[in-house]
């Protein structure tokens, strides 16, 4: 009988993003004590951070308890708004706070280097970001990340330690403890998009973990070209379909109703706003097939990230982004034809996900893509970016089509198969796409990642 | 009601040896800052020396209060000492071999060195010996007197470059802001230093009253390693003195700012 591990993780998104805006609500000011979550009413009080990170971690967790894997587990994360601690029935949440200008400074570091390893501005970042003020902040936020997880750590004596993304890269060096220490690298790792004046010191805050987990097979062949050192794993990202529901048809046609929509052919976008996600690429798509389909629209979904909420960092991309895709419909002249819903609740976007023809995946760089999953499990056809780290499980033809995003005829002519489709494609596409999500659920990963934890713990 | 006379005389011993005491302190502080600049290993044993003075002046003087004679005291502390000298010369001699190879010696933990006809990977330093670990998967420990007298070739890559200057922040300081604080000013030396490696901060270990860190940098240039040092030294003892933000951690709130009380050395 192996004893069950206690684990703390550790990531910037929190799971909770508290709301405050109900008067009396839960707020750090108001409330220095731990709160239950399950005192606090969901869209009032709080809402879940959307996003893969936390959507994925959350069910791992349960999963890992219920299975008697995981036995005490905290979880550490950016939180400047939430509660001290947040009771979420089964693990608690810790919130670390910023003040609004190392936030900003934090905000803009990281900004920087997600721009870069996504290849942003082309190949190379700022050659001088290490040497700034704000790095300053950006290690500030990662120790005092750090500190509260040693505290922590004192209290529970952790048997292992479980860090998140990039965001929190240096978290493992400034944790001054012989316990394993695990990473989980969310986004694209392409060495040749990291500038050489950040590679020593990328190298050496990889080398602090005992092991380096990544999304895709290529990025784990990537940080080993990279020259790193220790052990990297590839595990697939995951959600946890009980999460995701089938609505009866009337449902799914009152909710469309509600934002004008009867029996038009709906093309998918989901993803938040930002330039990375490649909507600018669906819209110009989409424009060149309007005419030949009167009845199509293309219907993104999503806000900003926790990065661009009051509660985050606070960056205004999203907001700037949409501004800019709203003006690039309007130039090419598809007024309504494009619908923007914003961040949707659960239930209302699987009924999207029911009455959509199809999806898109158009992002120009993409850590997996998780929404593809989603979509499968949707039983429903996709086009996907090459660029996806969820590329490796997409057979061209077969369970959906692949496309070069920076090649806009080409994916108009995969949008234009799929709509001209007598729907027989589109049913297998489909079928077989919901068999390959079944290696993207937390039944699939559970196990691998338990294994994981007991190699890295020696049990 | 008079008081006794032997309640009087330990009365005035207590008093002389409190006194000593807060002297003793007192002198410490004041030697460490007249060292300013220099090397901070030298200057904490200039320290210590101040005020182990003040603690011989003030114990004698409480001794001669208790009515024995000093004389005795020094004879019998210069007996105890030259038995102490012969005794354990060796081990003095390994004591302070590693005093100063921990001040001058270029090299540190997981470095590999040569020394005497044996090579291998420092991975232990200890009061008496430095511990190797030979390519053979041999332990290795050489006295730490041998430094002393023998030649060391540091054979680790681009060792040169490296510059680890241990340093110990009070237990209470916000250890993020001291941090963030350290790396503002550290990026004003940033032409000096290899622009593909910012500084790092490791934490060595905790106890309740101090934070034991390492501040690493890369230097660019060979000659400026010592200039570096100092002025590394500097800032971060500056650093020591600037008052501490608004705490960002949620468990704790640290409210004092950093203390006092460092030591430091280059490559070790």
């Amino acid at each position: 009988m192996v004893d069950s591990l206690s684990l703390c993780v550790n990531t910037q998104t929190p799971l909770v993003q508290v709301i405050g805006t109900r008067p009396g609500g839960v707020t750090r000011r108001s409330v220095a004590a731990t709160v239950r979550l399950s005192r606090l009413v969901e869209g009032t009080d709080y809402r879940l951070s959307p996003g893969g990170v936390t959507r994925m971690i959350a069910p791992l967790v349960r999963r890992l308890q219920s299975d008697g894997v995981l036995d005490e587990v905290h979880w550490v994360a950016l939180n400047p708004s939430g509660p001290r601690t947040i009771d979420a029935d089964g693990f608690t949440l810790h919130n670390v706070a910023l003040d609004p200008d190392r936030m900003a400074s934090y905000g803009h570091v990281k900004e920087a280097i997600w721009g870069a390893v996504h290849g942003l501005d082309g190949r190379g970042g700022d050659q001088e970001l290490l040497w700034t003020d704000q790095y300053s902040e950006y290690a500030y936020y990662n120790r005092a990340s750090a500190e509260v997880i040693q505290q922590l750590d004192r209290r529970y004596d952790f048997d292992a330690f479980y860090v998140h993304d990039f965001q929190q890269l240096a978290v493992g060096h400034m944790l001054n403890t012989l316990k394993p220490k695990i990473f989980r690298w969310h986004i694209p790792f392409d060495a040749t998009m990291i500038p050489e004046e950040w590679r020593l010191w990328m190298a050496a805050y990889f080398n602090s973990y005992d092991v380096v987990v990544v999304s895709a097979r290529r990025y784990r062949a990537a940080l080993k070209a990279f020259g790193h050192t220790g052990t990297v794993k590839q595990l697939y990202p995951y959600v946890d379909p009980a999460e995701f529901s089938r609505p009866p048809r009337d449902e799914v046609a009152a909710t469309l109703r509600a934002r004008g929509l009867h029996d038009e052919e709906i093309i998918l976008v989901v993803g938040r706003m930002d330039p990375m996600k490649g909507q600018d690429r669906a819209i110009r798509a989409f424009g060149s097939l309007a005419k030949e389909f009167p009845d199509a629209r293309l219907v993104l979904v999503g806000n900003g990230s926790f990065s661009g909420s009051r509660g985050g960092p606070g960056l205004s991309k999203g907001a700037r982004w949409r501004s800019h895709l709203e003006a690039l419909v309007k130039k090419l002249g598809l007024g309504r034809r494009v619908i923007f819903t914003g961040h949707l609740p659960q239930r209302e976007l699987d009924c999207f996900y029911e009455a959509a023809r199809f999806t898109v995946l158009p992002s120009v760089q993409e850590g997996f893509g998780l929404v593809v999953v989603e979509s499968w499990l949707h039983r429903k056809p996709t086009i996907v970016t090459c660029r996806a780290g969820i590329a490796e499980l997409v057979h061209d033809g077969r369970n959906g089509l692949l496309v070069d995003p920076d090649q806009p005829k080409k994916l108009a002519e995969k949008m234009h198969r799929l709509l001209a489709d007598d729907g027989e494609l589109g049913r297998r596409l489909g079928r077989e796409g919901y068999k390959a999500s079944k290696r993207c659920t937390v039944d699939a990963a559970a196990p691998a990642e338990a294994k994981l934890l007991r190699e890295v713990t020696g049990g | 009601m008079a008081l006794n006379p032997i309640l009087i005389t330990l009365l005035t011993f207590g008093i002389l040896v409190a006194l000593t005491f807060l002297v003793g302190r007192l002198a410490k502080l004041l030697a460490v800052r007249a060292m300013g600049l220099s090397r901070p290993q030298v200057a904490a044993s200039v320290g210590v020396l101040a005020s182990a003075v003040v603690y011989l002046i003030g114990g004698v003087i409480a001794i001669q209060e208790l009515g024995i004679s000093p004389d005795i005291l020094f004879i019998v502390v210069a007996l105890l000492g030259a038995a102490a000298l012969i005794g354990l010369r060796e081990q003095l001699e390994n004591y302070g071999g590693k005093y100063f190879s921990d001040v001058y010696s270029p090299f540190k933990l997981g470095d590999s060195i040569t020394i005497g006809g044996h090579a291998g990977k420092v991975i232990e330093i200890n009061a008496m010996t430095t511990v190797l670990l030979s390519d053979d998967d041999h332990l290795i420990a050489i006295p730490n007197s041998m430094f002393m007298k023998e030649v060391v070739v540091n054979t680790t890559p681009q060792a040169w470059k490296e510059v680890a200057i241990p340093i110990s922040i009070g237990a209470n300081v916000d250890l993020a802001a001291f941090e963030a604080t350290v790396f503002r000013s550290l990026a004003k030396l940033r032409s000096r230093l290899d622009r593909r490696f910012p500084p790092v901060i490791t934490t060595r270990s905790r106890s309740a009253l101090s934070t034991d860190l390492t501040v690493t940098v890369m230097i660019r240039r060979p000659e400026d390693r010592d200039v570096i040092i100092t002025e590394v030294q500097k800032r971060i003892t500056e650093s020591r003195g600037k008052p501490v933000p608004v705490p960002a951690t949620a468990e704790k709130a640290p409210t004092t700012p950093p203390t006092a009380g460092s030591s430091a050395s280059p490559g070790r």
